[in-house]
């Protein structure tokens, strides 16, 4: 609770710094909330850090996706603020922090799950974004419309 | 609108956009698709540096046109205003003058007031030391020295001095102000207020964006936009260390 409470917040003012509309904030909140709270989820019960990030940016994903469609804004707008949680900033830090200790191997290891883990953020809210897009696309062509996806 | 006005349009929109800090693809679209809505055929590269864009005139005569972009920040409310802008053009193609009007007026968006955002920048690293397993007396210190770092950021960049100093400094302020709340009240965890104070500093969603972009097929940008983050992420790291060093060594 304390967790859902603190990732909403993080996002929200997140979204104040990257400058988001002020009625679109509290929609920026939940993207961040729902990320975190899969990816801790599934990174307590399963383990695994860059399967559960990856699960947490397909939350946003398909959070920002469908948010984007609701208000009528782009998605990156959603999914922006939302992966803040999630993206390995502080793990490309400490990479540098071990190198300056002269822990090369540690280094090492962190600058792959840096990687890795922003690889699968970017994969997972792509793989939402495709999908979105590819069935927009299979409806518009079935109204037979000109409608430009967002 | 004739082709040379227009080429003007689609680049002041791109350009918006690009200093805003969006894809790449979102740019090259958006540029496209407003040179479609006057029936132009346009062709445009993007680099996260600069915009070149050529456009065919009505008999068949090419005009390019490059802009050289320096500033890149993150500002998703001009994102979205040029996204909806471009979309309206192809229901409703506005005169030049109407376009560079809305343009010039999207590109004087207020960003929140400053204190707002210095306050939100100490609520960000507050957030996320409680995230990262710190309690509540370091994320305190970190809200303290996050909003100071912003501060200083914020008058770092007006000056302007080259762009990997603000971040340096920031790192120095950040390793400094965790050492001092150490030594004056023990008990707190040097690490957990160092990474929530930096929070709103390291480049994950660069590192993020850049993946995207490879993903998008524009390996060039993304190779770039890999370069900015990991120069980002080592001008922090640097600051830190330098000041823990020195720290540790005369406290």
């Amino acid at each position: 609770m304390k967790e859902l409470i603190f990732s909403f917040v993080g996002s929200f003012s997140a979204g104040i710094i990257f400058n988001v509309a002020a009625k679109k904030l509290i929609w920026i909140g939940f993207s961040g909330a729902i990320g975190w709270i899969v990816y801790s989820l599934l990174y307590s019960s399963a383990g695994s850090l860059i399967f559960s990030t990856f699960a947490g940016a397909i939350a946003v994903g398909i959070y920002s996706e469908s948010m984007a469609r609701l208000v009528k804004s782009p998605s990156t707008i959603f999914s922006i603020p939302g992966i803040f949680p999630l993206v390995p900033g502080i793990t490309a830090y400490t990479t540098v922090q071990y190198m300056v200790e002269n822990n090369l191997s540690g280094a090492a290891s962190k600058a792959v799950e840096t990687a890795a883990s922003a690889g699968a953020i970017a994969f997972g809210i792509m793989i939402i974004y495709g999908l979105f897009r590819l069935v927009h696309k299979i409806n518009s062509r079935r109204k037979k419309s000109i409608n430009y996806p967002k | 609108m004739d082709v040379k006005q227009l080429c003007e349009v689609a680049l002041k929109a791109g350009e918006i956009l690009l200093v805003s800090g969006a894809e790449i693809y979102r740019v090259e679209d958006t540029v496209t698709r407003i040179c479609r809505s006057y029936n132009v055929e346009a062709d445009c590269f993007v680099m996260p540096t600069g915009i070149f864009i050529t456009v065919f005139g009505s008999n068949r005569e090419p005009i390019s046109v490059v802009r050289r972009v320096k500033a890149r920040t993150v500002d998703l409310s001009r994102i979205e205003k040029v996204n909806s802008f471009s979309r309206s053009l192809i229901i409703n193609p506005v005169t030049y003058e109407e376009a560079v009007k809305t343009l010039n007026g999207i590109r004087r968006t207020k960003r929140y007031h400053f204190l707002l955002r210095l306050f939100a920048a100490g609520i960000t690293a507050f957030s996320f030391t409680i995230l990262f397993k710190g309690n509540e007396r370091d994320a305190l210190a970190a809200f303290l020295i996050s909003m100071f770092i912003y501060f200083v950021n914020e008058k770092i960049s007006q000056t302007g001095m080259f762009y990997f100093f603000e971040f340096f400094i920031s790192g120095v302020i950040a390793g400094m102000g965790s050492l001092l709340a150490v030594r004056l009240f023990p008990g707190l965890n040097l690490y957990r207020i160092i990474i929530g104070a930096i929070m709103i500093l390291v480049p994950g969603v660069a590192i993020t964006n850049a993946i995207k972009d490879a993903l998008n097929g524009d390996i060039a940008s993304s190779t770039f936009r890999m370069a900015e983050a990991i120069f980002i992420a080592a001008a922090v790291g640097a600051g830190v260390s330098i000041a823990l060093y020195v720290g540790f060594n005369n406290l």
